[in-house]
């Protein structure tokens, strides 16, 4: 369902993306993992159509991502690292526009709407502004556009950052529920210890390279343990005046 | 007190970076061209100006720093007392005011228009200290628009109404209707002041997206809409609010300037995006394009007030403007 070869991006002289070549299959989750700078976000926007690769190729949903942009958008959802919010609308607005962006006539977007907000627990919040919102509520009025049109695949970065354990669980059930229906999620994540309960294929990018693509089934030991082989940890260093005498 | 000097140079150096925005006016398209073509006669369009910027220059300097953060520093009581006395004069504006009660003491001023100076003032600043609950504020009750796109239209409605250039086209159209109810306007100044709401408003159409932030962009980039859809819902709001603005004036030839105005506007809204703020006048292009907004949306007016049909060729202007600049904005929109 996603398949990119070679695909690179450079800003400048730094390249973000180094020739990335990878297969996601219908109704995979599979979690790109790395430090902050690997290159995910970039990878994200790159399939998403966000950012033209300078080389490579990629497909989403069997569509050449750069020659079908348009098509591609009709048929992905999309939560992205910037959540793409307008301060201007209230968390239902937000919803309710997306309906009818992506072709849903007036009742069903109502319909849609309606039960997003209650399964997110955003019913309370429906009319805050979003430039009023915690980070929370807007990560999850991203997460609902995100849903509301029926994607075939999800593109998600960083899903479960700033949001409450409860709905972290509803989510994660989400995800895994749509999974099973054939639809194809790709998220990146920091927090292993969901990525690993949640994921069936595991990406690792480091310095724009992957550096590890292997199935759940193949993990060594634990996520975090495979992880923290794989990254370097920069030196540590004693922070002498914290504790200290007061001065 | 040194905590004291510390956060008001802090202060001081927030306020003063925020005030520069308020220079926006100087390329705005209604100042401008009342320098130009008015000099010291357009002393009346200065005041309405002045009048409209006075009230979100009655800031609290105080509201920069967060109340959560405010509350966290270790402030003794007299130390959040002198904090809340000083804060204050970091204002101009309350310098100006003390002035100002200085001469009304000499009777230099009257103590009606330093009273009305004040009671803005005093409004501005303690107004934001009242949030109003979800669904009270003015905001909710923009009206619904029909097509997909309602939401979209409405958001840049709200944009539009959260600039000063707004405002002081309302003031200019009350003033007009005032006039023209009290019997006192000749009906040749009608088409003038119509030219004159307009360009008022002229500078938000250079700048459609300038309230737009960056997470606003990635959504248009996500949106599996077109350019001229996302130009249209940036230009429906701008037509609405000249049609109600002009309305008691020249209406078809209000209509028509207001189309000129779009039709020229979108080459900068779409090929030289710049950030407006919130409670500001919008700050227009370069002076070429600004100089040809104007000229080409007071000769559309005119034209159509004589030649009516002239308004199929404006219009005709712009949807060749929509399609063209809305396939630009969908290539702009791919980040490079």
């Amino acid at each position: 369902m996603i398949s990119c070869r070679g695909l690179t991006r450079r800003f400048g002289d730094f390249t973000a993306v180094d020739g990335l070549t990878l297969d996601v299959a219908k109704g995979a989750i599979c979690a790109l993992l790395g430090p902050n700078g690997a290159g995910k976000s970039t990878t994200v926007k790159m399939l998403t159509g966000l950012v033209p690769p300078n080389s490579g190729q990629a497909t989403v949903a069997g569509l050449d991502v750069a020659r079908e942009p348009r098509e591609i958008k009709k048929r992905i959802g999309v939560l992205p690292e910037d959540l793409g919010l307008f301060d201007d609308l209230t968390v239902e607005e937000h919803l309710l526009l997306t309906g009818r962006v992506y072709g849903l006539n007036e009742h069903e977007a109502r319909s849609r709407t309606g039960q997003l907000l209650r399964v997110l627990s955003l019913t309370d919040g429906r009319d805050t502004f979003a430039g009023h919102c915690s980070h929370g509520m807007r990560k999850k009025t991203a997460f609902a556009m995100a849903l509301l049109p029926n994607p075939q695949v999800l593109f998600l970065d960083e899903p479960f950052e700033a949001i409450d354990p409860v709905t972290g669980k509803i989510m994660h059930d989400l995800l895994v529920t749509l999974a099973a229906r054939g639809v194809t999620i790709f998220l990146t994540s920091h927090i292993l210890s969901v990525a690993e309960r949640i994921a069936n294929q595991f990406v690792m990018i480091q310095g724009g390279k992957i550096v590890w693509n292997s199935s759940a089934e193949d993990l060594p030991r634990s996520l975090e343990d495979h992880y923290f082989d794989l990254v370097e940890s920069p030196a540590a260093e004693d922070l002498k005046w914290l504790g200290s005498a007061r001065s | 007190m040194a905590r004291i000097r510390a956060i008001l140079g802090s202060l001081l150096l927030v306020f003063r970076r925020e005030s520069k925005s308020f220079g926006s006016f100087g390329t705005n398209n209604f100042f401008l061209m009342s320098v130009l073509a008015l000099g010291a006669a357009g002393a009346f369009l200065y005041l309405i100006m002045a009048l409209v910027m006075f009230f979100p220059m009655s800031t609290d300097p105080l509201r920069k720093i967060p109340p959560s953060r405010l509350n966290l520093w270790p402030l003794s009581s007299r130390e959040r007392w002198v904090l809340r006395v000083a804060s204050p004069w970091l204002n101009p504006l309350t310098w100006i005011l003390a002035g100002l009660a200085v001469w009304a003491a000499r009777g230099k001023v009257t103590f009606g228009l330093w009273a009305a100076a004040a009671g803005v003032f005093v409004i501005g600043f303690i107004a934001p200290s009242f949030p109003l609950a979800p669904r009270k504020g003015a905001w909710h009750h923009i009206p619904a628009f029909p097509g997909p796109l309602n939401h979209l239209i409405r958001k840049n409605l709200r944009e539009l109404l959260s600039t000063l250039d707004f405002y002081c086209a309302l003031v200019l159209s009350a003033t007009v209707a005032g006039f023209r109810l009290a019997g006192k306007l000749p009906a040749e100044a009608l088409l003038p002041m119509t030219v004159l709401v307009v360009l008022a408003l002229s500078s938000y159409a250079q700048s459609l997206f300038g309230l737009d932030g960056d997470q606003a962009l990635t959504r248009y980039r996500l949106f599996p809409l077109r350019g001229w859809q996302l130009l249209a819902a940036k230009d429906t709001p701008f037509l609405l609010a000249a049609l109600v603005l002009t309305l008691s004036m020249a209406p078809l030839p209000g209509m028509t300037a207001a189309v000129m105005a779009l039709t020229v506007g979108h080459a900068s809204s779409v090929n030289e995006r710049r950030e407006q703020v919130r409670w500001r006048f919008s700050s227009g292009a370069s002076f070429g394009p600004s100089l040809l907004q104007v000229a080409l949306l007071a000769i559309a007016a005119g034209t159509v007030q004589t030649y009516p049909l002239a308004i199929l060729a404006v219009i005709g202007a712009y949807l060749g403007s929509t399609w063209w600049f809305g396939r630009v904005l969908e290539r702009g929109l791919v980040e490079s």
